[in-house]
C-alpha cells in the first residue's frame, strides 16, 4: 500500500546520567541527528508525536509540545504519549489515513534529575493498592518469578538452574552492549557479580537483574512508503503495530506467569503483518528484569510457555550472540537491552527501534547479526508500560 | 502534603477492605463497583457489598523488600505478596506486618507461601507529622502466630436482663515486649498507635459479643496518646468497624473521643450502660475502647522516669441489656483538680509530680472510690471476689489493695502491669479483661479505676452464666497474649524507635 508507513532515518542520545543537560536538550540532539540523516527540512514536518512518561514529575515539565515547538520553531500539531511505541503507532495510523506524510516521532526522559524519588515516581505506573501495601518497583518481577517457579514445578536442582539462566541474560546484555556506543553501561559483568548481588540483598533478584534509571532520547522520522524512497536508499518498513492494555492490578489478573497484553498485541501484530512467531528473526524485549525478558520470550511465541528459562540456559552454555528456540536462531536486544543499554522510560522505546533499524540496515557495525550471511529481514519490538498493563509490538522489515 | 479527599477515599474502602460480588455471576471485586465486568450492565444494583476485613487470607506469593519506597523506610525489610480470599475468587496485595526481619536473615519464601493470613489495621506509611495519618488494613499478619483467626458469627440474643452490663469484650497488644527488672511492656509494632490499638480492640470486642456491629449506636475512645490534638480516634473507629448502620458512606452512630488521663475510657462505662437503659434511646449496645501506646520521655529527660513502666495496647466493652455477662450494679466518682500528671498541648511527653502522684493522687482517690463504694452497697472486701485498680507500676496497686483490705487472691489475677506495661487508658480495662477471663458465674468485681488529673471511678459487677458460655467464642485473651510463643523481646533502643513510630 502506498501510505504504509516506513521509517527513514532514526536518531539518539547516549542513555545514562546527563546530569548537565537539560530535557530539550537531549531532544535536540536525538532530532537533529534524525533528520540530518535523511536531509529533512523542518517545513516539511506535518505533524510531532512525542512521548515521555515522567517529565511532569522529575522537571515540571507539563507541556512538552511547547518546548519541541520553540526548539524547532514550528507550530504543527504536536501530541504525547508515554512510549515512543505509543507515538509511533498513533503516527503510523496518521499516516495510513493519509492525514499526514511525514512526521516525527520522538521519546524523552530525565530521570536522574530526581534520582531520590523517582522509585516512588515509578511506582505511578502500579496499582495504588500495591503501592499502599508496601509494592516497590521490583518487588512484581520476583513475584512473576515465584509465580513461574510453582506453575512450571521448578524445584530442586532446577531453581538454581533458572537463578543461573536468569544471571546470564543479565551477563549477556552487558556483553551486547559493550557494542553499542550509546549504551549507559560498557562494562562487561560476571554471573559471579549477579549472583552475589542476589546475595547481598538476600532477595531473589539482585542490582544486576533490573534496568538501571536513565536520562535520554531518541528520535525517527516516519513517512509514506510512496515518499520514503526520496528520502533514503534503505527505508524500514512497519509492517506491523498493534497494543493491548491489562488490568493495572497485577495481583487480580488471572495470570501471574506472564502478560495477556503483550500475547494479544503480538497476535494482532503478526496478523497485520501477516507473519507467524517463527519468522521473526530479531527482537528488542522489554527487559525491566532479566525475569521479563525470560517472561517476553514466551508472550511473544518465540518460546513455549514454560520453556524460555531451558531454552536461555542452553543457549547462554556457550553463548554464540543468539537464543535457540524450536531449532532457530533468535537474537534477542542486540543493543544491550534495558538492563545495559538503559531505560529511560519515555524514549527507551526509540532505543529499540533504533537498534532494529540498524540492524535491518546492516548499519549495527561491531553487533550487526547475520544470519547465513545476509542481514536480518524481519524483527520486532516489544515495549512495555506498566506491569504488563499497556504492550506495544511492532514489526519491523526491510520490504 | 497528602491530598485528603483521597485519604478520605482511600481509607473508607482499604481501611475495612470494603470488596463486592456480582449477584449474577459470582465474581468478587476487592473496592466497591456498581456493575460486574463480565454481566455488565443487567448487573447493576445486584452487586452485594462483602467485607474482607473479618475473613482469613492466604499467602499466595511473596517476596522480600529490603529497599522499600521513600514513605514505607522505617518499616525495613518486610515480606511483600499477592494474598487471596475465597479460595483465589479475589486477590489482593500485601505486606506481612509485625516481622522484625535481621539484616543478613534468609526468608525462605516457600515456608511462608500457602499460610494462612489475618488483616490487621495498620498504619500504611510515614507522612509529616503535620499530615493526615494515612492507614489500611493490606498489611497481615500470619494465622499461625500471635494472633490466630477468630471468626466473626452474629449470634441473636437469647435473653434479656434487667441490668444493663457488659455484652462482650477484647484486650489488643502487639507481639513485642521489652523484659527489664522482670517486667515485661507491651512494644507497638512500628505501625501501630493508638488508633490502630483501639480499632483492633473493637474488632475482638464485637467477635466476642457476637451482636451486629451495625446495632452499635455510640462508640467512645479514651486515649492519651492520640497521634492527633483535633480528630477523634473514635470516627475512625466507626468507619473501619462500622458501627451502626451504613447511611450512604456515613455511619449512623455517635462517636466521641474522652480523656481523662487512665480514666477517660473507664469513666464512660457508666454512660455508655445508661444509654442503652434508655427506653427511648433506640440504642442496642455501645461500645467503649480505652487504648494507648503510652508516652514516656526517653530515660535521663524530664518525665523519663515513665519509661520505665509505660506499655501499649487497649481494651474495648460493649455493652448492652442483652446476653450481658457482667451486669453493672453501681458506681461512685470522686474528682478533684490535682496536677498530678499532664502533658501540655504540642509536648511529645507527659510530666509528673515525683512522689506528688501517690499519695495524694492516686491512693487517695482509688481508696475514696472504693470504699464509698462497698459503703453504698454495705459490702465488705471480703464480700467481693475480684478487686480490679489502676496499675501505673507494679507497687501502687497491690499497696492499695491491701490498704482497702483485699487479700492476694483477690487482686492477683487483675495485675497485668507486669506483662503489658502501664496501657494508660487501657490499664484498667485489661485488668477487668484478665477477671473476666477466669471469673465464674455470680462473681462480684470491684473494678477502681483512676485517671490523673485527678479522679477515680469504681463499679461494682456482678457476672452471669453466659460469661463462661461466651469464653470460648475468644481466641486471643489476656492468656493467650502473655503466654504466646511468637512474643518476640525487643532492646530498649528498639523499643523507643518502635514506639515513636512511622
Amino acid at each position: 500500500m502506498q501510505n504504509n508507513p516506513a521509517i527513514v532515518s532514526v536518531g539518539r542520545t547516549k542513555f545514562g546520567e546527563h546530569y548537565g543537560k537539560k530535557p530539550e536538550k537531549l531532544m535536540e540532539e536525538a532530532w537533529l541527528v534524525a533528520s540530518n540523516e535523511c536531509n529533512l527540512e523542518r517545513k516539511n514536518l506535518e505533524a510531532c508525536y512525542l512521548s515521555d512518561c515522567f517529565l511532569p514529575i522529575t522537571n515540571k515539565l507539563g507541556l512538552e509540545e511547547g518546548f519541541l515547538s520553540e526548539l524547532t520553531q514550528l507550530h504543527v500539531p504536536m501530541e504525547v504519549t508515554s512510549s515512543v511505541s505509543a507515538a509511533l503507532l498513533a503516527a503510523c495510523n496518521a499516516i495510513k489515513a493519509g492525514t499526514y506524510d511525514t512526521v516525527l516521532v520522538g521519546g524523552i526522559e530525565k530521570m536522574t534529575d530526581r534520582w531520590d524519588k523517582i522509585r516512588d515516581d515509578l511506582m505511578l505506573l502500579e496499582d495504588p493498592w500495591s503501592y499502599y501495601a508496601g509494592c516497590t518497583p521490583e518487588a512484581n518481577h520476583e513475584l512473576m518469578l515465584r509465580a513461574y517457579m510453582k506453575k512450571y514445578r521448578i524445584t530442586g536442582d532446577d531453581v538454581e538452574k533458572l537463578n543461573l539462566a536468569l544471571a546470564k541474560v543479565s551477563v549477556k546484555n552487558h556483553a551486547h552492549a559493550l557494542k553499542n556506543k550509546f549504551a549507559q553501561f560498557h562494562r562487561r559483568i560476571t554471573i559471579k557479580q549477579v549472583l552475589s548481588a542476589r546475595k547481598n540483598a538476600g532477595k531473589p533478584l539482585g542490582l544486576y537483574d533490573f534496568a538501571p534509571i536513565s536520562d535520554g532520547a531518541s528520535a525517527l522520522i516516519l513517512t509514506s512508503a510512496n515518499l520514503a524512497k526520496k528520502m533514503t536508499d534503505h527505508p524500514i518498513y512497519v509492517l506491523g503495530g498493534s497494543s493491548a492494555t491489562d488490568f493495572l492490578t497485577f495481583p487480580s489478573r488471572e495470570d501471574l506467569t506472564g502478560f495477556s497484553a503483550t500475547r494479544n498485541a503480538m497476535r494482532k501484530a503478526l496478523k497485520m503483518a501477516n507473519l507467524s512467531p517463527l519468522d521473526i528473526q530479531l527482537a528488542e524485549v522489554y527487559d525491566q528484569s532479566t525475569v521479563m525478558e525470560l517472561i517476553s520470550l514466551e508472550d511473544l511465541g518465540l518460546c513455549e510457555k514454560g520453556t524460555a528459562w531451558s531454552c536461555i540456559r542452553g543457549s547462554c552454555e556457550d553463548y554464540d550472540g543468539y537464543y535457540e528456540s524450536r531449532g532457530k536462531k533468535i537474537f534477542v536486544n542486540m543493543n544491550g537491552g534495558l538492563k545495559a543499554d538503559g531505560n529511560p522510560i519515555g524514549a527507551t522505546g526509540g532505543a529499540q527501534i533504533f537498534e532494529m533499524f540498524k540492524q535491518l540496515r546492516n548499519e549495527a557495525d561491531e553487533s550487526q547479526v547475520l544470519l547465513n550471511e545476509n542481514p536480518p529481514k524481519i524483527g520486532c519490538i516489544q515495549e512495555l508500560e506498566g506491569f504488563g498493563t499497556k504492550a506495544y509490538i511492532t514489526i519491523l522489515g526491510d520490504k | 502534603m497528602s491530598s485528603e479527599p483521597i485519604e478520605r477515599r482511600v481509607s473508607y474502602i482499604g481501611d475495612c477492605l470494603r470488596a463486592c460480588q456480582c449477584g449474577i455471576c459470582g465474581k468478587e471485586y476487592f473496592e466497591v463497583r456498581d456493575y460486574c465486568g463480565i454481566c455488565g450492565r443487567k448487573s447493576l444494583g445486584k452487586m452485594r457489598n462483602i467485607s474482607l476485613f473479618y475473613d482469613k487470607g492466604k499467602l499466595e506469593l511473596c517476596t522480600l523488600i529490603t529497599e522499600p519506597t521513600n514513605k514505607f523506610r522505617k518499616l525495613g525489610s518486610y515480606i511483600y505478596g499477592i494474598v487471596s480470599f475465597h479460595n483465589g475468587k479475589i486477590k489482593v496485595p500485601g505486606r506481612i506486618t509485625d516481622q522484625i526481619l535481621k539484616k543478613d536473615e534468609i526468608v525462605d519464601f516457600s515456608k511462608i507461601e500457602g499460610r494462612e493470613v489475618i488483616p490487621r489495621f495498620r498504619r500504611r506509611y510515614s507522612v509529616g507529622a503535620s499530615e493526615v495519618i494515612p492507614t489500611i488494613s493490606l498489611a497481615f499478619t500470619l494465622a499461625d502466630e500471635y494472633y490466630p483467626y477468630q471468626e466473626y458469627k452474629i449470634i441473636a440474643p437469647s435473653k434479656e436482663y434487667k441490668l444493663p452490663g457488659i455484652v462482650g469484650y477484647g484486650v489488643y497488644t502487639s507481639r513485642f515486649r521489652i523484659k527489664e527488672n522482670r517486667i515485661e511492656r507491651a512494644v507497638p509494632f512500628i505501625d501501630e498507635d493508638s488508633i490502630t490499638a483501639a480499632v483492633e480492640a473493637g474488632k475482638f470486642a464485637l467477635i466476642h459479643s457476637a451482636i451486629d456491629s451495625a446495632s452499635i449506636g455510640k462508640v467512645y475512645v479514651g486515649s492519651e496518646s492520640n497521634p492527633y490534638s483535633v480528630k477523634p480516634i473514635a470516627s475512625k473507629v466507626a468507619q473501619v468497624l462500622r458501627l451502626g448502620e451504613e447511611v450512604e458512606d456515613m455511619q449512623a452512630v455517635d462517636a466521641v473521643d474522652t480523656e481523662f488521663a487512665c480514666k477517660a475510657a473507664s469513666s464512660m462505662f457508666k454512660d455508655a450502660a445508661s444509654l442503652v437503659n434508655y427506653p427511648e434511646s433506640g440504642i442496642q449496645y455501645t461500645m467503649v475502647i480505652g487504648a494507648d501506646n503510652s508516652q514516656a520521655a526517653p530515660r535521663g529527660c524530664p518525665g523519663g522516669e515513665l519509661d520505665a513502666f509505660v506499655g501499649f495496647g487497649g481494651a474495648a466493652y460493649i455493652f448492652g441489656k442483652a446476653d450481658v455477662i457482667a451486669e453493672i450494679e453501681g458506681w461512685y466518682s470522686v474528682t478533684s483538680d490535682t496536677p498530678d500528671f499532664w502533658r501540655r498541648d504540642g509536648q511529645p511527653f507527659p510530666l509528673h509530680g515525683g512522689r506528688f502522684t501517690g499519695d495524694p493522687a492516686y491512693f487517695k482517690h482509688v481508696k475514696k472510690a472504693t470504699t464509698k463504694l462497698m459503703e453504698k452497697f454495705n459490702l465488705k472486701p471480703e464480700d467481693i471476689d475480684y478487686f480490679v485498680t489502676h496499675q501505673p507500676n507494679p507497687s501502687f496497686p497491690v499497696k492499695v489493695a491491701k490498704q482497702l483490705g483485699f487479700k492476694e487472691d483477690q487482686y492477683s489475677i487483675s495485675l497485668q502491669v507486669n506483662k503489658f506495661g502501664n496501657t494508660y487508658s487501657g490499664c484498667s480495662l485489661i485488668g477487668l479483661a484478665a477477671v473476666l477471663d477466669v471469673a465464674q458465674p455470680d462473681n462480684r468485681i470491684l473494678v477502681t479505676s483512676y485517671g490523673s488529673g485527678a479522679g477515680s471511678d469504681s463499679y461494682l459487677l456482678r457476672t452471669t452464666n453466659q460469661l463462661v458460655e461466651k469464653r470460648k467464642r475468644q481466641k486471643i485473651n489476656i492468656k493467650s497474649q502473655t503466654e504466646n510463643p511468637f512474643i518476640e523481646f525487643v532492646d530498649y533502643t528498639t523499643y523507643r524507635r518502635l514506639k515513636l513510630g512511622m
